[in-house]
C-alpha cells in the first residue's frame, strides 16, 4: 500500500464528513456533557463539514496544503465545545504533516499523536472520559503499535487508530460518572470514531456517501430520548368497588414500569393515581381502565413541553380565578393628578410608571393578577412601554387582554374616554384605537444635557416643546415653549384641548396657556392639574 | 453575602467564596480556557506564593436581586475559535452552578483578558 496522497486525503475527509452527517442525530442523543443540551452532533456535523469543504476546495496535491485548509476551515467553522476540540485535533495534525506531500504509515500515527498533545494544551484542567481521552489513547496506542514495525501500511494504522478508539469510547462511562448515570458514551468521542471510520473506509476504497434521511436514531439514542421526553401521563381511576378489595399498587407499577419511566402510583381509599412517563400514553390508559373509571386525565407531549418550559412555567403560576365583572382597564401613569383623571374615567388599576421609569413586563402580569374580569384592555401610554404591555399579554395567555398601543397620556385619555361598558369587546377595541388615531401629543419638558436635534440646538435647562416625536422649538421659557408648541400643534380642524400641567407648573401658568389658546385659536380647553414628574405641560389636540 | 436557604430541617448557606471556588473549577475544565486573570493581585499573589490550589483567581460573583452574577477574567489559547470557546464557558458555568446549587444564576460576563501562543 503506497503513501496518503493529496487525492486519496481528500477522499477520506470527504468520506469522515459524510459519515458523521449521517449519524449526527445518532450523537446528538448521547450528548449529556458538558451541557445536556444535545447538539453535539450537529455541532461536530457542522464543524466538519465546514473545514473538509474548504479542504475539498483546493486546488493541490500536496497533503500538508490540504490539511492547512482543513485546519484553517475547522477553526473559523468550529461550533461547540465538540468542535473546538476537534478543530484543535486536526491543527496538531496538520502540523506535524507541515511540509509534507504524502504520508506513509508512521507519519500518520504520529500526526495523531500531535493532534491530541495539541488538543490537550488549550484547556488548564482536561475532564477525562470525553472526545480528549479518545484521541489521546487511540493515538498513543497506535503509535505504540507502529513504531516498532517495518512494512506497516496506512491501512493497518487506521484500522489500529479506529479499532482502539471504539475500545477507548467503551471505557468513557468510567471515566466520566455522569455518562454512566445515563448509560451513554461520550457524544464527542463517538463523533470523533465516526470521523476515523469514514477515513477508514475511504482508505480501503468506499467512500462513505451521505444519506439523504440522516436522521436514523440508535438503540442506544432511543432509550435515552424516552428518559427525557415522550408523553407525561397521568390519570386518577376511581377503583371500581369489586376491584377495590384485590387491587395492589405494586401490581399496577410493576405492568406500567415496563412501558415508561418516572413512574408514581399512590393509592388512596378508592382513588389511584398514576403518573408515568411514557412513548405510549394510549398503553398506560388502557391498563389504568381496567381497574375502575377515570377521574381525570392528563397527557403532555413533553418534547413540547420541553421547547415551551419558559412560557408553561409562567403561566402555571397563574391562579385561576372566576371572572367577576366583564371588563376592566389598566392604565400606565405617574403623578397623583394623572391617577386621579384616570380613574374618574373607570380605570380600574393604575401602574406607576411613564418616561423615565417604564413598568416591566412583571409589573403588567402583576397587574392583570390582581384582576377579576372576562376582557383586560391596558393603555401603556408611552412607546416605550407598548411591548411590556404586549409581552405581558402573551404570558398571561390564558386571559382575554387587549393592549390599546396608545403612546402618550392623552391618547390614553381618549381611548378610556371612547371605552363603553355596554358595547362588545371587539367594538370597544376599534373604537379606543380610532380615538388614539385622533388625538395629537405634545409634550413641554426640560433637557437635560446640551444636544442637537435635527438641526435644533437644545441648552441643558432649556424647556423643549415635543410634537408627537419631534423637538420643534427650544427655549429659556417655559411658556414661550409651551405657545410655540401649541401653534405646531393646533390646526384649523381642532375641536378640543386637553392640557394637563405637570408637577412644577403653577395655577397661573396653567391660565395663561388656557387663555392664550381660548384667545388665538377659539377652541375649547379642558385644564387639569396632572401632576406628573418631568412634563410640565402634556398636551393633547382632538 | 451568600446563598441562604431554609428547608425544614433547618438553614443553608452557600458563602460566595465557595461558589467563587466552583466556578473557578468549573472554568479551568472548560476547553480553550488555559487560564485565568487575576482581579485580587494581592490575595492571588499571596496564594500563588503559598502554592495553593487557587480556582476563585479570575472569578467575581456578585448578588444581584436574588440573582447571581458572574465576572470571569479568562485567557484563552490561541489558534482556537474564541467566540464559541466564550459561549460554552457561559453555558457550562451555568449550567454546573444551577444543577449543584439550585440557585438561579443570572448573567455569566466573559472577559477574555489575553490570548496565550504556545509554541
Amino acid at each position: 500500500m503506497e503513501n496518503i496522497n493529496g487525492t486519496l486525503f481528500k477522499q477520506m475527509l470527504e468520506s469522515g464528513a459524510n459519515n458523521l452527517m449521517n449519524q449526527y442525530a445518532t450523537i446528538d442523543a448521547l450528548n449529556v456533557f458538558p451541557v445536556p443540551d444535545g447538539d453535539t452532533g450537529t455541532n461536530m456535523s457542522l464543524t466538519f463539514s465546514a473545514g473538509s469543504s474548504d479542504a475539498l476546495k483546493v486546488n493541490s496535491d500536496r497533503v500538508c496544503d490540504i490539511a492547512k485548509a482543513l485546519s484553517k476551515g475547522l477553526l473559523m467553522g468550529a461550533r461547540g465545545n465538540s468542535g473546538v476540540i476537534t478543530s484543535q485535533i486536526f491543527r496538531g495534525i496538520y502540523q506535524s504533516v507541515e511540509d509534507l506531500d504524502d504520508i506513509n504509515a508512521l507519519q500518520l500515527a504520529n500526526a495523531f499523536v500531535n493532534g491530541s498533545r495539541i488538543a490537550y494544551k488549550a484547556v488548564m484542567r482536561p475532564v477525562e472520559g470525553t472526545i480528549l481521552t479518545v484521541i489521546r489513547e487511540a493515538s498513543d496506542y497506535t503509535l505504540l503499535y507502529a513504531v516498532d514495525k517495518e512494512d506497516l501500511t496506512c491501512i493497518d494504522v487506521l484500522e489500529k487508530l479506529v479499532y482502539e478508539a471504539k475500545e477507548s469510547l467503551e471505557r468513557t462511562p468510567e471515566l466520566l460518572p455522569v455518562l454512566k448515570e445515563v448509560g451513554v458514551v461520550d457524544s464527542g468521542g463517538y463523533g470523533l470514531v465516526t470521523i476515523l471510520e469514514g477515513f477508514l473506509s475511504a482508505l480501503k476504497g468506499t467512500i462513505i456517501e451521505k444519506n439523504e434521511n440522516a436522521a436514523e436514531t440508535s438503540v442506544a439514542g432511543a432509550d435515552m430520548e424516552s428518559d427525557e421526553f415522550g408523553y407525561c401521563t397521568e390519570f386518577i381511576v376511581r377503583l371500581d368497588p369489586n376491584v377495590q378489595k384485590t387491587f395492589k399498587e405494586s401490581k399496577l407499577r410493576d405492568k406500567l414500569s415496563e412501558m415508561g419511566d418516572s413512574l408514581v402510583v399512590v393509592q388512596d381509599d378508592d382513588i389511584v393515581k398514576v403518573h408515568v412517563h411514557t412513548l405510549r400514553p394510549g398503553d398506560a390508559l388502557n391498563i389504568g381502565q381496567r381497574y375502575g373509571e377515570f377521574v381525570k386525565l392528563k397527557i403532555e407531549n413533553m418534547q413540547e413541553q420541553h421547547e415551551n418550559i419558559i412560557m408553561s412555567t409562567k403561566t402555571e403560576e397563574v391562579k385561576e380565578a372566576t371572572p367577576a365583572s366583564k371588563y376592566a382597564l389598566i392604565a400606565v401613569a405617574a403623578g397623583d393628578g394623572l391617577n386621579e383623571m384616570f380613574k374618574e374615567l373607570r380605570v380600574d388599576h393604575i401602574i406607576s410608571g411613564g418616561q423615565t421609569m417604564n413598568p416591566s413586563t412583571e409589573d403588567f402580569v402583576e397587574a392583570i393578577k390582581k384582576i377579576n374580569a372576562e376582557h383586560i384592555f391596558i393603555m401603556p401610554n408611552n412607546s416605550n412601554i407598548v411591548l411590556a404591555a404586549q409581552q405581558a399579554a402573551q404570558v398571561m395567555e390564558d386571559k382575554d387582554i387587549r393592549v390599546i398601543p396608545s403612546k402618550s397620556i392623552p391618547q390614553g385619555l381618549c381611548a378610556c374616554m371612547m371605552f363603553n361598558p355596554e358595547v362588545d369587546v371587539e367594538m370597544n377595541v376599534e373604537e379606543m384605537n380610532e380615538a388614539i388615531a385622533n388625538v395629537k401629543t405634545g409634550q413641554v419638558t426640560y433637557a437635560i444635557k446640551d444636544t442637537t436635534f435635527e438641526g435644533l440646538k437644545i441648552k441643558q435647562g432649556d424647556y423643549m416643546g415635543i410634537n408627537e416625536k419631534d423637538i420643534v422649538v427650544s427655549t429659556k421659557d417655559k411658556l414661550d415653549a409651551t405657545k410655540q408648541l401649541l401653534d405646531t400643534l393646533v390646526s384649523e380642524d381642532s375641536e378640543i384641548v386637553t392640557l394637563i400641567a405637570g408637577e412644577n407648573t403653577g395655577d397661573d401658568e396653567m391660565n395663561e396657556i388656557v387663555s392664550y389658546i381660548e384667545e388665538k385659536f377659539g377652541v375649547e380647553v379642558e385644564a387639569n392639574h396632572g401632576n406628573q414628574p418631568v412634563y410640565s405641560f402634556v398636551i393633547g389636540v382632538e | 453575602m451568600s446563598v441562604t436557604r431554609n428547608t425544614k430541617y433547618g438553614d443553608f448557606n452557600i458563602s460566595k467564596e465557595a461558589i467563587t471556588s466552583l466556578a473557578g473549577g468549573v472554568v479551568s475544565e472548560c476547553y480553550g480556557v488555559v487560564g485565568m486573570a487575576s482581579q485580587k493581585l494581592l490575595k492571588d499573589g499571596i496564594a500563588e506564593l503559598l502554592k495553593k490550589e487557587n480556582f476563585s483567581k479570575g472569578v467575581v460573583v456578585k448578588e444581584n436581586e436574588g440573582q447571581l452574577e458572574l465576572d470571569l477574567y479568562i485567557i484563552v489559547s490561541h489558534g482556537i475559535k474564541i467566540s464559541e470557546v466564550v459561549k460554552e464557558v457561559q453555558n457550562k458555568v451555568k449550567y454546573v452552578l444551577e444543577k449543584s446549587l439550585e440557585i438561579e444564576v443570572g448573567p455569566v460576563n466573559i472577559y477574555v483578558q489575553g490570548v496565550k501562543v504556545m509554541e
